[in-house]
């Protein structure tokens, strides 16, 4: 087996649990995580540098699996195959004071009519329940970046109900 | 609770691959509720650790690895017609390999090898049994494995399918076959990939080192792509004098 290899397998090894469990998070499946873990580590290996780089790594993994997560259940919600949307687990409140309940309901059923990018600030503050701070250093943006798509995503998510009723 | 805000789950991924270092970890030690999320997410890290990774691994190893000039598609050019002749009739001039063994033939190889007895074991939720020989089975089981060599070895296990792969189940990483001394269950398993059709896992014990390119190889070439070959191919022929071998086949699906 050559070097490359051995390396990647090796980095599977040590981070695969953590896109595993991201991906168990998302989509709710053992056997679609299992899919999509692989498929993600896929994706990560082919930057192997960026892999080994162990203080950097962690919210790079966690964006890549919850962007490949996100489409697959926006693709699979497109075919109408609700096996593969299951509910996301909700934050608890108290776990994210920065919105209410009624929201974080509101954006699970919406979730997939979203571009990818504001979907997952969406799934990190709602149903993460992560700080803003803390999404937009996983996503590489500013928290002002995040305030902003969070507060369309929630605009338009808020019209979009209000037109259907 | 503590009364402070809960972490996050990356904050928490963060506390599991360094916990004293983790600006949670006061936090996490003092909350049962984040302390019940952490054990659930080791035993995640589990199953991905038995199930997943030794389903998974190969085709992660085979993107880290450059694709060859050769394969690309830019190289491809139009071969004539009269070179595609050539080629095939160098083929088929080309010498035989020796006769391979029987399909029945099943233990060892070059003399004095020790027999080598396989076992595929069907994990679910009434506990694990042990497979026959071409069992049908779920195409997303979970399967575990024991093998008993003869003598201590250097072992692979691995399975071909009937689309050609050959996947790699034990050992999980490095090269050379693992050492074995004593028989026993392997760690690991592996999770089969929902295709249905047949699968037969081979152990191959060679008395030295063996690459896994080598056992991929000869693999290969004595079961082909096909279901026929899966079905009665059970000896690897081309493989180290001293080799022992096992075999079972399962129908998926």
């Amino acid at each position: 087996m050559g070097d490359r290899q051995q390396r990647a397998a090796e980095l599977y090894r040590q981070w695969g649990p953590a896109v595993y469990r991201r991906c168990l998070k998302l989509l709710r499946d053992p056997e679609a995580a299992r899919d999509a873990t692989q498929e993600v580590f896929v994706k990560l290996v082919r930057d192997l540098e960026k892999l080994e780089d162990r203080e950097a790594v962690l919210p790079w993994i966690y964006r890549v699996a919850t962007n490949h997560c996100l489409n697959l259940r926006r693709n699979a919600h497109r075919r109408g195959e609700d096996h593969a949307t299951a509910d996301l687990e909700l934050s608890s409140p108290e776990a994210s004071p920065a919105s209410t309940y009624p929201d974080r309901a509101l954006a699970q059923s919406l979730l997939s009519r979203f571009d990818a990018t504001t979907q997952t600030v969406a799934v990190g503050v709602l149903v993460d329940g992560m700080e803003h701070e803390e999404v937009a250093a996983a996503l590489g943006v500013s928290r002002r970046t995040v305030a902003r798509k969070l507060e369309r995503f929630l605009e338009k998510a808020r019209l979009y109900v209000r037109f259907e009723s | 609770m503590t009364g402070a805000r809960c972490p996050s789950d990356l904050a928490l991924e963060g506390y599991l691959v360094d916990r004293e270092r983790s600006p949670v970890a006061a936090h996490v030690s003092a909350c049962a509720g984040c302390s019940a999320q952490i054990a659930r997410m080791e035993a995640e890290g589990e199953h991905f650790r038995q199930y997943v990774f030794p389903a998974t691994v190969e085709k992660v190893e085979a993107a880290a690895t450059p694709r060859p000039w050769w394969r690309a598609r830019a190289w491809m050019v139009p071969v004539p017609a009269v070179l595609l002749s050539a080629l095939a009739l160098v083929v088929l001039l080309r010498p035989q390999p020796p006769d391979r063994p029987a399909d029945d033939y099943l233990g060892t190889k070059g003399g004095d090898a020790g027999a080598l007895a396989l076992t595929v074991f069907l994990g679910d939720a009434a506990g694990a049994r042990a497979l026959g020989d071409g069992e049908r089975v779920p195409p997303t089981a979970q399967l575990r494995f024991t093998v008993r060599p003869g003598r201590p070895c250097r072992l692979w296990v691995v399975s071909a399918d009937a689309s050609g792969e050959v996947s790699r189940i034990f050992p999980t990483d490095g090269d050379g076959g693992a050492r074995f001394d004593q028989g026993g269950a392997l760690p690991g398993g592996a999770v089969l990939d929902g295709k249905a059709g047949p699968e037969r896992f081979f152990a191959l014990c060679a008395p030295g080192e063996l690459e896994l390119a080598a056992v991929r190889r000869a693999v290969s070439a004595a079961v082909g792509s096909g279901e026929r070959g899966v079905r009665s191919v059970r000896v690897i022929p081309g493989l180290p004098d001293g080799t022992s071998q096992g075999s079972v086949l399962i129908e998926k699906g």
